[in-house]
């Protein structure tokens, strides 16, 4: 791999013993407003290092909301979120900026800043964090070569195509090099072809270690990528299928039930669905 | 590196909201000098204070030369005069109402003139013998002013009895009043500023909510996140404090130094070095009050 230095193991200090969870959810209930349904209902699931998971589901079934408590934007009403073995309500508040050194986002709407340069807003994610001149000079152009933008450094937000505006918010999202990239619906804005690209630029970074969890619609992309995909509905996990397709092969019954199916592990015959025992990985590199 | 971006955050901020950063100024730098006028007002009550007070309560001017009190009909006070005067003042009647007296002759009145009024160009244009000599009672009981004044306002070679702490007081109270009333409307101005300042400092959250909450994101600490606000408003409202310790400077020096010490040559000003000591003040007011209300205005608007 051209780019081995992307290469980032743990969140934040870790226990000497290997984790392999990178994040936990247990039973995690999330509740907005006591008076509508939880936004997330006794959630249990397990990404592991390095996996490549696709969290997919109706307007409104949860999905941003579960990227929220990994990054403890929102703390669960119930049930613990562990990201790189730690508990996240166990960290204190002056604390949270070290998790979220570790977790790169992005989201559909780029979320650039319009009067710097593609260089300049990949250098403020460093520059926010105190990293010296010298280090930022040599990372982002590196970087910006991995998100294929080379020659693009000194382009504007707006001289930039919406794919490369998104290659630049995956590159500021990568450069501290967390362990964790959260994706909130990347390819939200972008046509089919302009999508796979950025995809092809994710499961690059994902190749380089990095685990990496999508929150998206796209089912062309889901399909394409023959990955892990979760399925939410209502808050509640109606799928955990590994190298699965958008929309199951097999009939989901009844929503609050999780299906107690054995999932077809064999890559020859087509992806069948089934509950993903929770620490049970088998996308393993 | 998080240092010239913490400075150079500020300086984007403070362009990008001039007007609000001007009136910020300008709210601080009026308050303060409300502030620092009330300041004034109390250097100056102590500066004369300082002379006077506790010197002197009751003082018995004695007959110089051209003196036209009905006392005074054999001319200047002789020494027998003052002699008898000395033995009044120390006889029972008197001494039970007389802390202790002194007595103080034209040179020394002219040494103490020239002290109290070293601000003041009089000073060249007076000599020893226009000043008058005086015996200077410090009162067991200053209430009983009335008594001093009854049994020596007669006595030849008195010009005049004077209860000097009586006339100091009506000007001190005066100038309490004046100081209060700059105290208060510095304390509403104040409160100006500060509804001003967390006004500004949530606007300029507001426009820069973009960069925050990248800032957010990956994981920017709380104090380089809201650092750049808080500074915004504390270099305002110094720059406000600053102006303001300048204007009491510039009173203390052309109003003071030029004019009222010439219109009233008499009085003892302060110098416009005194208001310096101020200046340290009014900018630790000023900066910290901009610090208090963009802190708890951040704590609110902006999400860390
Ligand atoms: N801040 C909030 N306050 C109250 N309710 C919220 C909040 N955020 C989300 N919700 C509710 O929680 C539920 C889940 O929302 P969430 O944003 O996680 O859905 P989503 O799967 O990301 O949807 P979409 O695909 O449209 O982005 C929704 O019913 C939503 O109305
Ligand atoms: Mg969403």
């Amino acid at each position: 791999m051209p780019v081995r230095r992307l290469q980032i193991w743990a969140v934040s200090a870790l226990p000497c013993r290997v984790i392999r969870a990178m994040i936990r959810f247990e039973n995690v209930t999330k509740v907005y407003d006591q008076t509508a349904r939880p936004a997330l209902d006794d959630v249990s699931l397990e990404i592991d290092r390095g996996e490549f998971a696709f969290l997919v589901g109706a307007s409104g079934s949860g999905k941003s909301t579960f990227l929220r408590l990994v990054l403890k934007e929102d703390r669960a009403s119930s049930g613990a979120v562990y990201v790189a073995g730690q508990n996240v309500a166990k960290i204190s508040s002056w604390r949270v900026p070290r998790l979220r050194r570790g977790i790169g986002v992005v989201f559909q709407d780029f979320r650039l800043l319009p009067q710097k340069s593609v260089f300049a807003n990949v250098a403020f994610a460093m520059q926010v964090i105190g990293k010296s001149r010298s280090v930022i000079r040599d990372t982002v152009p590196e970087v910006l070569k991995t998100v294929g933008l080379e020659g693009k450094e000194n382009r504007l937000p707006h001289e930039l195509s919406g794919g490369e505006q998104q290659r630049v918010a995956i590159a500021r999202a990568v450069v501290n090099r967390p362990g964790i990239l959260l994706a909130d619906e990347p390819t939200g804005n972008l046509d089919p072809t302009t999508s796979m690209g950025i995809m092809g630029v994710l499961d690059k970074i994902n190749q380089n270690g990095t685990t990496v969890v999508m929150a998206t619609h796209d089912d062309d992309i889901v399909n394409e990528m023959r990955k892990r995909v979760v399925e939410l509905r209502n808050g509640i996990v109606i799928r955990d299928e590994a190298k699965a397709l958008y929309t199951s092969m097999i009939p989901v019954v009844g929503q609050s039930r999780r299906l107690r199916d054995a999932s077809g592990r064999d890559e020859s015959q087509p992806p069948a669905s089934g509950e993903r025992n929770p620490g049970v990985g088998e996308e393993q590199r | 590196m998080r240092i010239a971006f913490v400075l150079g955050e500020i300086g984007s901020g403070l362009r990008r909201n001039v007007s609000m950063v001007v009136s910020v100024i300008l709210v601080t730098f009026v308050s303060l000098t409300f502030v620092g006028a009330a300041g004034m007002l109390q250097l100056q009550i102590n500066q004369m204070k300082g002379y006077w007070y506790d010197k002197v309560q009751v003082a018995i001017f004695l007959c110089s030369d051209g003196s036209t009190a009905a006392g005074c009909a054999t001319g200047p006070v002789t020494p027998e005069q003052q002699d008898n005067l000395q033995t009044l003042l120390e006889s029972p009647a008197v001494a039970q109402y007389v802390n202790d007296f002194q007595f103080e002759s034209k040179e020394d009145a002219y040494k103490h003139f020239k002290e109290q009024f070293s601000n003041s160009p009089i000073v060249d244009s007076v000599t020893p013998d226009q000043l008058p000599s005086s015996f200077r009672i410090n009162m067991k009981d200053p209430e009983k002013y009335q008594i001093i004044s009854e049994t020596f306002s007669s006595q030849p070679g008195v010009e005049t009895v004077i209860d000097q702490r009586q006339l100091l007081e009506r000007l001190f109270s005066a100038m309490n009043a004046a100081s209060l009333v700059a105290v208060s409307i510095a304390g509403v101005m104040i409160i100006c500023a500060i509804l001003l300042i967390a006004t500004t400092i949530r606007l300029s959250a507001f426009s820069r909510r973009r960069e925050t909450g990248i800032m957010r994101l990956v994981g920017a600490s709380k104090i380089v996140i809201q650092l750049p606000f808080i500074l915004e408003g504390v270099i305002a409202a110094v720059i406000g404090a600053a102006l303001a310790s300048g204007t009491l400077w510039a009173v203390a020096h052309f109003f003071l130094g030029e004019y009222l010490s010439k219109q009233y040559p008499d009085t003892a000003f302060i110098s416009p070095g005194q208001t310096l000591i101020l200046a340290p003040a009014l900018l630790i007011l000023g900066g910290s009050l901009a610090g208090i209300s963009s802190l708890l205005t951040l704590r609110r608007y902006l999400k860390v």
